[in-house]
């Protein structure tokens, strides 16, 4: 949807026009359900909280300016509903670098011996890589969502998690090499084994 | 990094993932550009990300599997509205009662005051009353003194 369009149903949608919010909904409705169903892990969470996250940005309508865009203001809607959940469940590893276990940060790095049609995009395996990111902390796995998934530039990503441009270039980097260590970790490919 | 430095080193992770996502400037992405070109390391570390990432472009992408705009239209047509908007629609809707109210309240003031001030109030003076006479109408006189005061009550 362009982005004048948007901002113009989002605009009657502000002014009390329903069917301009519905419009909406069912333009954002399943990305917003991914990016929950892969940051809580549960289809029938997640389908309740994509519903609360739009009702959520429906009340937060009054404080939409057009100068924020809208699908960064609805995924930072979507992004805390979900943190509020995992954090209920105690789910949520904040893990940094540093506190890595010793040669992990290392071991994250890919194997330059190995041919390109070893690599990863030639043998990827969906399932190896879901469960990978299952298991990588909340905090890399929404970061990856957001860039790998729904595209993301580094302004946006800074934009809908509320952190610097500069973090999100080292948390990304972080979360793709903690990614890489675990699908390799699950092939068996780990260079150490 | 450093174009030079291509011996076994450690790949600039940030750098690189940067160089992937297109989010370097002209200048750093040349920069990089150079040193892929000449270090097996850095080149090998690229292509394990891109890899990666057209892993990741690649999964299923799962649906919600109902028309979510429907039932969130639904419950916004049935919740009450908001308090702010609330407020504000009812300052404007108000505002034509509240008028007709000042108007009522305006003449009915005006009309009471005037039923007890002196003018308007004062009962006109009537030619009918003229019946409470002693001298019935058209009847003669009796007396040239009553007519006399008669023509000069009037």
């Amino acid at each position: 949807m362009a982005g004048d369009a948007e901002s113009e149903l989002v605009a009657r949608a502000q002014a009390g026009d329903h069917r301009a919010f519905a419009a909406l909904v069912r333009q954002y409705q399943d990305r917003v359900f991914r990016f929950i169903l892969r940051l809580t892990g549960t289809r029938d969470e997640a389908m309740d909280l994509t519903q609360e996250t739009f009702m959520k940005a429906h009340q937060a309508l009054p404080g939409w300016r057009p100068e924020a865009q809208f699908r960064t203001w609805l995924f930072r809607i979507a992004h805390n509903a979900a943190l509020d959940v995992l954090r209920r469940r105690q789910h949520v590893e904040f893990v940094s670098f540093a506190d890595l276990p010793a040669g992990a940060e290392e071991h994250a790095l890919p194997d330059p011996a190995r041919q390109p049609d070893e690599r990863l995009a030639d043998r990827q395996s969906v399932e190896l890589l879901e469960r990978t990111l299952r298991e990588l902390p909340a905090e890399h796995r929404e970061i990856l969502l957001l860039r790998e998934l729904e595209e993301m530039s580094y302004t946006e990503i800074a934009a809908t998690l509320g952190i610097a441009e500069g973090t999100v270039k080292s948390r990304i980097a972080r979360a793709r090499s903690a990614a890489l260590a675990g699908y390799q970790r699950h092939t068996g490919e780990h260079r150490d084994e | 990094m450093n174009e030079q430095s291509t011996a076994m080193h450690a790949p600039d992770l940030p750098e690189l993932s940067a160089y992937l996502d297109g989010e370097l400037d002209a200048g750093e992405r040349g920069r990089v550009a150079i040193h892929l070109a000449a270090c097996p390391t850095c080149a090998a570390c690229l292509a394990d990300l891109q890899a990666l990432s057209a892993g990741f472009r690649a999964l299923p992408e799962e649906t919600l599997g109902f028309d979510l705009a429907g039932v969130i239209e639904g419950r916004l047509a049935a919740a009450p509205r908001p308090a702010s908007a609330r407020r504000r629609r009812d300052w404007w809707a108000g505002l034509p009662v509240a008028v007709g109210a000042a108007a009522s309240i305006a003449a009915g003031v005006f009309m009471g005051s005037a039923l007890v001030t002196g003018s308007v109030a004062t009962a006109p003076r009537m030619a009918a009353l003229h019946v409470f006479d002693t001298m019935p109408p058209g009847s003669l006189c009796i007396g040239l003194e009553s007519c006399y005061a008669k023509g000069g009550v009037k």
